[in-house]
């Protein structure tokens, strides 16, 4: 049976890509998901070589075909989102807001709106020394749906059978959103990663809330710790009441971003290897 | 005019950025960052109301619903599902497009408003002005939504400014199309730079006027190094510094705290707030 672990952190910036490397380096065998698809960055720190590209379709959008409208403006009204406009001409336009209900399709008395594909980005498999990484490419500026993370996930899943893995770490998206869900459905742990700051305590609570609706169990990892002894007990009380162990203590060291910016993880930092090693453990109960 | 404040990178500094800026400028202040709204802790205001803002759903006429499932095939969003003959609504999953109730040949549909999201609202003593966080349902899809709902408030006859979302999806794009002037934050990182060039694609795109702050710098050299061969420079570089952050966890306006960075703030802004 594959276990699935979700790192996630409510807060962007609290750590959650540079701690699931650095626990994805130290596994012997493992699925990594860059769940994160429209700032994926952890391929950024994984050595990995592609095995394959599979382009991703969101969304249908609406196309007008300009022969057959007649310019009535039967869409403009029925579109709730301000998506369709009409020019001086009567030309009627279409733009970004469009979120593919196809109501205006529906409406339209001649048929000149249908609903076409759009590609919303490109999703991957490659191979790393220990195990694979399936991570995705969104379009700037594209619908970040749920719908592309279920489907990594779904394909790591295939792979962790396939190939007989124990394991799939997952690198979630800040927030709470609809993104945040679909990296916490079905996984069996979430490791929430928790910067010692008011907002980090904030968007953890946001967090834990969610994970609670779920019945998922919960670690805490305390990160860029050191600076206030207050906050750091402000987290270890909420962790507390969320019923989230804490599992894990990094403090805040210039020598973090130093080595992240020449790619190097806390794994492979003499001083945090051990501190890895040990979330490492609690988290695959090993 | 509106300042949006932006990254990419979730982290690289925008709340505390935007909460500098308008300190500086004495800025009302939008905190677009609906499902993760931190601006408060920095701006502290004094909330004075909190009105909910609610999308309309589709609600079901048990007497006219002959279960024919037309509205659940027909829906794009796959909110709508039919279990024996009853249809049931997955509202986290509707956009309220209102096809549904187009198609239905009972007429059994019709729609009434749900909460997507709270926007409370207070004045700062900080900023001098007023503070809107928008707050959405935990775990909504409608972010988007909450976020065109609060841009339409606006006055653009006054100096806001929006503190966005991170990542580069529709919301970030809901939160860069009003603005007259985004100020693209990027943590001079490998991560964090590869999330703002996506930022910055859509921002060129859309055709709008931008200023980059590097934070959290390591070194003025990795900074320089990067913008090397770049069109756009950093506008301004703000180093890591122990102090800064120490002043930022505990919920500081970093421009209140240290006058360079108000200063800096003053002297990159200005310039373009004056500007026909």
């Amino acid at each position: 049976m594959t276990r699935q672990i979700s790192i996630l952190s409510g807060k962007g910036g609290a750590g959650k890509t540079s701690v699931t490397a650095s626990i994805i380096k130290m596994m012997d065998s493992v699925v990594a998901v860059d769940a994160d698809v429209n700032a994926s960055n952890l391929p950024i720190l994984l050595p990995y070589t592609r095995q394959s590209t599979t382009a991703y379709f969101g969304m249908d959008i609406a196309q007008v075909d300009h022969d057959q409208c007649t310019g009535c403006g039967a869409c403009l009204t029925a579109c709730q989102f301000d998506a369709i406009s009409q020019n001086e001409e009567g030309r009627i336009l279409i733009d970004s807001d469009c979120e593919g209900c196809a109501t205006c399709a529906f409406v339209c008395p001649v048929n000149a709106i249908n609903m076409v594909k759009r590609k919303g980005g490109d999703w991957y498999v490659s191979c790393m020394d220990n195990g694979y990484l399936i991570h995705a490419d969104l379009i700037p500026g594209e619908d970040n749906s749920g719908k592309l993370i279920t489907k990594i996930r779904s394909e790591a899943s295939a792979i962790a059978k396939e190939q007989d893995i124990a394991y799939i770490v997952i690198d979630g998206p800040p927030g709470t959103s609809c993104q945040a869900i679909s990296s916490i459905t079905g996984v069996d742990l979430v490791l929430a990663v928790v910067e010692e700051s008011l907002s980090g305590i904030s968007d953890y609570r946001r967090l834990a809330e969610l994970i609670q609706k779920f019945s998922i169990p919960h670690f805490v990892l305390l990160n860029k710790a050191g600076f206030s002894a207050e906050v750091e007990n402000k987290i270890i009380l909420s962790a507390d009441e969320f019923g989230g162990k804490v599992i894990g203590r990094i403090p805040f060291d210039h020598n973090i971003p130093q080595a992240l910016q020449n790619l190097k993880s806390l794994a492979d930092m003499d001083e945090y290897k051990s501190i890895i090693g040990e979330i490492l453990k609690q988290i695959t109960g090993n | 005019m509106i300042i949006s404040v932006v990254s990419g990178k979730g982290g690289a500094g925008k709340t505390t950025l935007a909460a500098s800026i308008a300190q500086v400028f004495a800025a009302e202040f939008y905190d677009l960052d609906v499902d993760a709204p931190n601006a408060e802790y920095f701006l502290k205001p004094d909330f004075s109301s909190k009105i909910p803002v609610t999308q309309p759903v589709p609600i079901f006429s048990e007497e006219l619903c002959d279960g024919c499932g037309i509205c659940t095939k027909e829906c794009r969003f796959h909110a709508l599902y039919r279990i024996m003959k009853t249809v049931y609504l997955s509202e986290p999953l509707c956009h309220g497009c209102g096809l549904c109730k187009m198609v239905c040949p009972q007429q059994a549909i019709s729609y009434q408003d749900s909460l997507v999201g709270d926007v409370r609202s207070g004045y700062s003593q900080r900023t001098k002005n007023m503070v809107h966080v928008g707050d959405l349902i935990i775990g909504s899809t409608r972010g988007t939504y909450l976020i065109s709902e609060m841009v339409k408030k606006i006055d653009r006859d006054k100096l806001s400014v929006i503190d966005g979302p991170p990542g580069n999806s529709c919301a970030a794009v809901a939160a860069i199309k009003p603005a007259d002037l985004i100020i693209l934050v990027v943590e001079p990182t490998p991560f964090g730079f590869h999330d703002m060039q996506q930022t910055e694609q859509i921002v060129q795109q859309m055709g709008k006027n931008y200023l980059i702050i590097a934070n959290k710098a390591m070194s003025d050299a990795s900074v320089e190094e990067y913008f090397k061969n770049k069109p756009k420079k950093a506008a301004l570089t703000i180093p890591l510094d122990d102090r800064y952050h120490e002043a930022n966890l505990k919920g500081e306006i970093l421009s209140q705290q240290f006058s360079e960075i108000y200063r800096g703030l003053q002297q990159i802004i200005s310039p373009e707030l004056t500007r026909p």
